[in-house]
């Protein structure tokens, strides 16, 4: 009988194993032994880094997006469908327009979504740029702040060593910031204060959740004149009078809030009743070797959905995926899985508008930061233009 | 060249210079030398708008590939399957399919394109 692979969300981490599992299965998919479904809520797909680069004004919307059938592979059966309901026991999916899809495995790939309305008054008076429209409001503060104060926080999840989105993105958008007011000849009136909460997963009291970057972070933003501020953990916003508390029982005021704000897992995986995340935050219980899903049977994950520790980015689906491939073929050819994830995740942080710095890690070994270099940055730029789609396709 | 005499006296370095002596002799670093300044003007030439277009040439060009290579694969790997050769209904009624139909546009497209540029 036909085994049916059905990966829910076309994101990056699962257009990607969509596009390396049919690679891996091709002779069983052309007999028809092996059929590979993918169901998306959006017909588009979005590079969802580039958002960083609105806030910055780098990046059109139509250049951040491309139709998720352009970049699957015609063996894939893609389907537009938004899913309401895991049915695990009965191995089978229902989606909002009613249909059911019944599957012999499924890859959860849904990601995750900010949800700044977890801290009292941060929607009303936050900004962000993990999704495009925010990214555009911040864009438009950022281009016409004359003078004033800059506030930046981030706000990790409450589940145990979680990280938030994109664990470099704070200091990568603080980096931006700095160069985009020198461009426009306002930094000496501006001020940018960095600040990080009190508990950054594993560690305390420290500017980045990685030990090594973090400590390099104070004379990174000393040359730029970038204020800085240990143990500020985000607890509620005031809109009217702009100042942002944090629970250690501090108050600063603001004229911008740059927020990296909380995340959660959508909706239809919180509500699936596996998750044993703090603060119904919805991660799923991941075998950190396999990326099976704890007490489900031929369930995986991938990407900003596992409860792992490592970052919430698209250079941990890229390692991710090919591990997920191999343990559903081994597992359909050879009846176990036989592929490990080590943790690894790889990028190429941008260091202001200009710079960039190529980075990885995994789960036994941090960052060990390099000087950022403008070949870093043209780097990170032909990554984001174009290299990215690659990937994306499973060439890379 | 005066090295250290700790460094210069190791027999890693001693086998290194035995072997790069022969291309000092003929003045072959010098290219070396060449090289290592082309790629330092060609990285001074690149700026963003330029990496930009590049990439998106990489894009145009691996997507196509990507695209046509995928369906020829496809295809010969589903009419191989087959015991014999389609027949004629057949592949009338392949190329009635929507599908076809569509791909045959493209192609037709492509042309009328193409002769709209001469």
């Amino acid at each position: 009988m036909s085994k049916r692979i059905v990966i829910v969300g076309g994101g990056v981490g699962g257009t990607m194993l969509a596009n390396q599992l049919v690679g891996k299965l091709y002779p069983e998919v052309l007999r028809g032994d092996v059929s590979i479904t993918l169901l998306s809520s959006s017909p588009d797909h979005y590079y969802k880094p580039a958002f960083m680069y609105v806030a910055f004004s780098q990046f059109f919307e139509e250049e951040l997006k491309r139709p998720e059938r352009s970049l699957l592979r015609p063996e894939i059966s893609f389907h537009v469908e938004d899913v309401t309901r895991f049915d695990f026991s009965g191995q089978q999916l229902r989606t909002r327009t009613g249909k059911r899809f019944d599957y012999d495995f499924l890859v959860i790939a849904t990601g995750c979504v900010p949800a700044p309305e977890r801290i009292e008054g941060l929607q009303e008076a936050g900004d962000h740029f993990y999704q495009y429209l925010p990214a555009r409001q911040l864009a438009q503060r950022l281009n016409t702040i004359e003078k004033g104060r800059i506030f930046i926080t981030v706000s990790f999840p409450q589940t145990p060593n979680v990280p938030h989105q994109c664990g470099i993105a704070p200091v990568e958008t603080t980096l931006m910031l700095d160069d985009l007011l020198r461009r426009r000849g306002v930094r000496e009136q501006v001020e940018i204060i960095y600040t990080y909460p009190t508990v950054a997963q594993l560690l305390r009291n420290c500017l980045f959740l990685q030990r090594p970057t973090g400590e390099i972070l104070p004379s990174i933003f000393a040359r730029k004149n970038i204020q800085f501020q240990r143990g500020f953990t985000l607890s509620h916003v005031d809109p009217d009078a702009k100042i942002a508390y944090s629970i250690e029982g501090d108050a600063q005021p603001f004229d911008i809030l740059m927020a990296t704000p909380p995340i959660q897992a959508v909706e239809v995986v919180r509500g699936c009743g596996i998750s044993h995340a703090a603060n119904d935050e919805g991660w799923l219980p991941t075998n950190h070797e396999t990326l099976q899903v704890y007490g489900l049977e031929n369930v995986y994950v991938i990407g900003d959905t596992v409860d792992l520790p490592v970052s919430k980015a698209g250079g941990a689906c890229h390692n991710q995926a090919p591990v997920i491939a191999n343990n559903i073929t081994a597992q359909i050819r050879l009846g176990a899985p036989n592929s490990v994830y080590d943790g690894r995740v790889q990028a190429v942080a941008q260091m202001g508008l200009n710079a960039g710095m190529p980075l990885w890690y995994d789960y036994a070994h941090d960052v060990l930061p390099t000087p950022p270099t403008k070949l870093g940055g043209l780097l990170r730029n032909g990554f984001n233009r174009g290299l990215y789609w690659a990937v994306a396709r499973g060439m890379l | 060249m005066n090295m250290p005499e700790e460094m210069s006296a190791t027999p890693g370095f001693t086998a290194l210079m035995a072997k790069l002596q022969p291309l000092i002799d003929g003045g072959r670093p010098e290219n070396i030398v060449d090289l290592l300044s082309l790629v330092s003007d060609i990285a001074d030439l690149l700026d963003t708008a330029m990496v930009e277009k590049l990439a998106q040439l990489f894009e145009s060009g691996t997507a196509a590939t990507w695209t046509v290579s995928n369906a020829v694969r496809l295809a010969q790997a589903e009419i191989s399957a087959q015991s014999a050769a389609p027949g004629t209904l057949a592949l009338l009624k392949l190329l009635n399919e929507e599908d076809t139909r569509k791909g045959v546009a493209v192609v037709l497209k492509t042309l009328n394109v193409i002769g709209r540029q001469l």
